[in-house]
């Protein structure tokens, strides 16, 4: 990221490389449209372009700097239409999408550090885990939560603060994501 | 905040992105003054950054890699038309919160250093190659007052930024446009207190959470 922050348009080639399997897997799963979602990426890379002298080290990986760049573009691409839709609609070509084949040691690493969130999401009590789904990959607002499972909406940030809790303990033993 | 404000469940809220936006906006602002939320956030932010784990991965389509780098070459070639000299520049820096120098060799911000904000403690003018600005502290009160600083594009304003240590620049409700000589002025909102840095940049209109484009102001209190 120092080349970047430079401004050296090489160095951005080498970070897009990276991490634009896992912002498009994100924007993916957040917008349920390709279409949609490669402009969630492509927003969220030129921002990053743009800003490129406002990575800071002392905030997170970065990895975490660009996922979190692509979940608020989506958030801001979910709040600009007026209607919520497609977000289950399969897109065609999909043999396409299969995911290659790739046995680097980081690339196995990965794998395995996805399949420990996806344990411990799975470990959460369902209404805490749907809260979770709902406003991190749905990108709803917890008054949006509250009202589509009819619930008060501090019932919603409670069981929001008990799953994170929940999560930052099961990672923290397990992939020490967390400290 | 009210006295029955719930730190630990806002938290979460906003870890997620599930505050409204003025919500968010007004616990940002609470953060300022509370320990155990910004604690909380630092914390369960960490999860949050660990979620996009869970989505399944799926390869690049073909064609995103082109158009986005497409896109950010043709802008680092039009910038480099646009004022080659300036990347030649680095301004004399003194320890800045992670990559704000290369902001300021992008940009060209002039730098002002000011005396410790007081009341009659005197502003230096800032010499900045796309206007002038200085920064005038009395009082407590900050004024931003600018002259020669170009308009901004249609649909776009100046927003105002705080910066405190190396934390990411924090928003202000504080956006203004400029005459068509250049010159406009705005208050720069809430005390400075920890401010290290205050920053400007051009934003989409109504402004943005976070910065889009390098800043074109950049004023340190020392």
């Amino acid at each position: 990221m120092e080349m970047i922050r430079d401004g050296e348009v090489r160095a951005f080639d080498v970070i897009f490389d990276r991490h634009s399997g896992a912002a498009f897997s994100l924007a993916y799963r957040m917008c349920g449209r390709r279409a949609m979602a490669e402009d969630v990426v492509q927003e969220a890379f030129v921002s990053l372009w743009r800003s490129g002298a406002r990575y800071d080290r002392g905030r997170g990986s970065v990895r975490s700097w660009v996922l979190s760049a692509v979940h608020n573009r989506a958030i801001d691409a979910f709040r600009r239409e007026t209607v919520k839709s497609g977000r289950d609609v399969r897109d065609d070509n999909l043999a396409e999408w299969l995911a290659a084949d790739d046995r680097t040691d980081r690339e196995v690493e990965r794998r395995d550090e996805a399949r420990q969130v996806r344990t411990a999401l799975e470990g959460l009590p369902g209404e805490q885990r749907q809260v979770i789904e709902l406003a991190y990959f749905g990108g709803f607002t917890h008054t949006q939560i509250a009202e589509m499972l009819s619930l008060p909406a501090g019932t919603v940030k409670g069981r929001m603060r008990l799953a994170l809790s929940k999560l930052r303990m099961t990672l923290a033993d397990g992939i020490g994501l967390v400290s | 905040m009210s006295s029955t404000h719930d730190c630990g469940s806002d938290a979460a809220a906003y870890a997620l992105g599930a505050l409204e936006p003025a919500e968010a906006e007004q616990f940002r602002a609470h953060m300022d003054t509370c320990v155990v939320c910004r604690d909380e956030v630092m914390a369960f932010q960490q999860v949050a950054d660990a979620l996009p784990m869970a989505a399944p991965q799926q390869p690049v389509p073909r064609g995103l890699r082109r158009r986005v780098l497409g896109q950010i070459h043709e802008e680092a070639r039009a910038a480099s038309r646009a004022a080659p000299s300036r990347r030649r520049v680095l301004m004399p820096r003194p320890a800045l919160a992670g990559g704000l120098a290369a902001a300021l060799a992008v940009a060209t911000a002039g730098v002002i250093a000011l005396a410790s904000g007081g009341s009659g403690t005197a502003a230096r003018v800032i010499a900045a190659s796309v206007g002038h600005a200085e920064l005038r502290l009395a009082d407590g009160h900050a004024e931003l007052v600018v002259n020669k600083l170009p308009q901004p594009a249609s649909g776009h304003i100046y927003e105002v930024w705080l910066q405190r240590g190396g934390a990411e620049p924090s928003p202000t409700k504080a956006l203004f446009s400029v005459t068509s000589t250049g010159s406009g002025d705005v208050d720069v909102p809430g005390n400075l207190h920890g401010v290290s840095e205050v920053l400007v940049t051009e934003e989409p209109g109504g402004g943005s959470p976070f910065p889009t484009t390098p800043p074109v102001i950049v004023a340190h209190l020392s």
